[in-house]
């Protein structure tokens, strides 16, 4: 059985300008001790699809259908309550930006000891001395010291550090990362990953790790969730992806990125600009950037299966489309359970 | 491309801003965000100016268009020397010079449309006005990839790629020779930036441009730049062409700059060595002595302690500023092998 099983999640945003499905019928599972990687741009959904995984949306944002299985029970059935227990002992997450995630009035010795306090119920010196041990694993010099300081007394990277530290002080089942390498320099982000990867080897919670970098991703994850205008676009594992893309997006992203080892021939840019979510075509929300669209990309498009779980949604790969289509790709078989009906008519 | 001339030459310049306390603001110290750098923009060229945060690049940009003033040092601009120019003898020149801003949100004003955004710096040059305006807005906009009916637009109603296109056409819109870019994709998603990349390629093409690329990205100044300068809390550790830059690296900060890329290829990824950096960027208020980077370097050994390194040439055009280089004779160290690696 998955560890975390997200089935049909839609969640939405009450905005001035009309109601925004920011997630809208994603499903995806992880393993115990394994890394996906979801990568996708600004608006992609993928910050979204973790805060409704942690029930922690702003208040203008719903759930409004879906299942989030974590050990087969649906927390999107617990009360606030229960996902307090949650949150932080079987989930816990870490942000991008560990200044504004970090308590500044409390010290992060405090703030760490609140988390074994309240989850593993030690006591004020038990809370003390893990403070000190996690701050020690994550390789903050001093620890013991260290442990009276405020936020503000440490760099962007040693901050992200007592962010990992505290998520991983009541040995999570599933560690959500949410871009936590995006607000540090090149050379600060090359140790947060290490330290990352090191205390998923020696801890082994599941990491989910959301970026827009498919450099870290490379370098990170086994599994990866290629994310656009809300939903999945592309799944499988990280050399699926990378070597073989199926969707035209996932491609087009590989293909517009300057590489370090490559020196520079001209980019291929992807063109035309993100989707407006308030505007989302009925049909794939890539269709009009695409550069192999075809009419029938305009209606509801279905998961179609390439085998050792790479999904992509594509038209490409129907059968209905292989006198049609402009890149010479074999047919593969949708996704059993994933067939989407033909358009149906807008709800008022 | 060595024999066309040099545009820009810049030659020990320093920024300091002052630190000051008490109710006297008695001077305490200064932040040393650019401490006597030196380099040459050819003509036609681009030269990218990479760094981590306190670096110094964005100062060092700012400083040479005369945006803020230098603490010493010269900066000459097609022979004519820039620091001390008063603001109206600079003033005929901000037409040949301009700059395009890292966040196309806030460097553009939201209550002027993006036609007299656009339109403002021909009217202050005297370049054009009326009808004359209107219409080299227009073409401007079709330059840089837009409809010439968004000229009635707010920048709100923009995309982050489209803003930071009506920022290119503001800067272009006076006839520039040199733009310094700063930043200018890093606020963008990925899909849009290489549409500026190629837009910014294309301008240079068309116009003859030379530009100052600043940014953080290695990989995107290895695909524009064609000669690269590392930064390291306000000095230059290194210049070099870019591919003898990515290729034969010589000082130990961008060998460990470059190795902490990750690369979008999971093969490529897994064969590659790391090498780690320990310990955090030193603050310019308070820069380590010797070599500002002893405090994290592999081979750093006594010498570096004490000893500002000298900006050496080993290579034509390939300078380093280290001593370990200059004691094995222009050899880079090996940091990936053996006890060196920091982990």
């Amino acid at each position: 059985m998955a560890l975390l099983e997200v089935r049909n999640l839609k969640t939405t945003f009450k905005t001035e300008d009309g109601i925004v499905a920011a997630v809208n019928g994603l499903s995806f599972s992880i393993d115990p001790g394994s890394t996906l990687g979801i990568v996708g741009e600004s608006g992609s959904g993928k910050s979204v699809t973790s805060l409704s995984i942690m029930r922690l949306l702003a208040s203008n944002g719903r759930i409004e259908s879906g299942e989030v299985l974590f050990k087969g029970e649906d927390l999107l059935e617990k009360s606030e309550a229960e996902m307090r227990k949650i949150r932080g002992r079987d989930i816990a997450m870490i942000f991008q930006d560990p200044m504004t995630s970090l308590n500044p009035v409390l010290t992060v010795g405090e703030q760490i000891a609140e988390a074994t306090r309240l989850h593993l119920g030690l006591n004020k010196r038990e809370a003390t001395a893990k403070a000190i041990d996690m701050l020690r694993l994550v390789r903050i010099p001093a620890a013991e010291k260290r442990l009276n300081d405020y936020p503000h007394q440490f760099s962007g990277g040693m901050r992200q550090r007592v962010m990992i530290a505290m998520a991983l002080s009541c040995d999570p089942a599933v560690l959500i990362a949410d871009e936590p390498t995006t607000a540090l320099d090149v050379t600060i982000q090359a140790q947060i990953i290490e330290l990352m990867n090191e205390m998923q080897a020696r801890l082994g919670s599941a990491i989910i790790l959301i970026t827009h970098d498919l450099g870290v991703v490379a370098e990170t994850c086994r599994n990866v969730l290629v994310m656009y205008g809300g939903n999945m676009v592309e799944y499988g594992t990280a050399m699926q992806i990378f070597d073989a893309p199926k969707m035209p997006y996932t491609m087009g992203l590989l293909e517009s990125l300057p590489r370090l080892d490559q020196a520079g021939s001209r980019l291929v840019p992807i063109e035309g600009q993100p989707p407006n979510l308030l505007r989302m075509p009925p049909g794939c929300a890539f269709e009009p950037r695409c550069r192999y669209r075809m009419p029938i990309c305009k209606e509801p498009v279905s998961l179609y299966d390439f085998g050792g779980a790479h999904l992509a949604r594509c038209f490409l790969y129907d059968q209905r489309t292989e006198g049609e289509r402009t890149l010479p790709v074999e047919s593969a078989p949708i996704l059993p359970g994933t067939a989407v009906a033909p358009p149906q008519e807008a709800r008022p | 491309m060595s024999d066309r001339r040099d545009l820009v030459v810049v030659r020990d310049l320093r920024k300091y801003f002052p630190i000051t306390a008490g109710i006297l603001q008695r001077h305490v110290a200064d932040v040393k965000a650019v401490d006597g750098i030196d380099f040459e923009i050819r003509a036609g060229e681009t030269l990218g100016l990479v760094g981590e945060s306190g670096s110094g690049k964005t100062t060092a940009g700012r400083v040479i268009l005369r945006l803020a003033d230098a603490t010493g040092g010269s900066v000459t601009f097609d022979g004519r020397e820039l620091i001390g120019l008063s603001r109206s003898e600079l003033r005929p020149l901000r037409k040949e010079m301009q700059i395009i801003f890292q966040d196309p949100y806030a460097s553009l004003n939201p209550r002027m449309t993006v036609g007299s955004i656009i339109r403002e710096p021909l009217e202050i040059h005297d370049i054009a006005h009326g009808a004359q305006a209107e219409a080299r807005v227009q073409e401007l906009l079709r330059l840089v990839g837009l409809q010439p009916q968004h000229a009635n637009r707010y920048p709100h109603e923009f995309s982050g790629g489209q803003r930071q296109r009506v920022g290119v056409a503001r800067a272009l819109a006076v006839g520039p020779k040199f733009i310094v870019a700063d930043e200018p994709v890093s606020a963008l998603d990925v899909s849009i930036q290489a549409q500026v990349i190629n837009l910014l390629q294309d301008l240079q093409q068309q116009f003859g441009l030379t530009y100052l690329f600043i940014a953080h990205d290695l990989s995107v100044v290895r695909h524009i730049s064609n000669r690269v300068a590392v930064m390291y809390v306000g000095k230059i550790v290194e210049i070099a062409d870019r591919d003898r830059l990515y290729d034969n690296p010589l000082h130990p900060y961008t060998q460990a700059l470059l190795s902490a890329i990750p690369i979008p290829d999971p093969d490529v990824e897994r064969r590659r060595k790391r090498i780690i950096l320990s310990g955090d960027i030193p603050s310019p208020v308070n820069p380590p002595s010797g070599c500002r980077f002893h405090t994290r370097c592999p081979v750093a050994f006594e010498r570096c302690r004490v000893e500002v390194p000298a900006f050496t040439e080993y290579e034509p055009g390939h300078r380093a500023a280290c001593h370990w280089v200059e004691e094995h004779g222009g050899k880079a160290p090996d940091l990936s092998a053996g006890p060196a690696v920091l982990t």
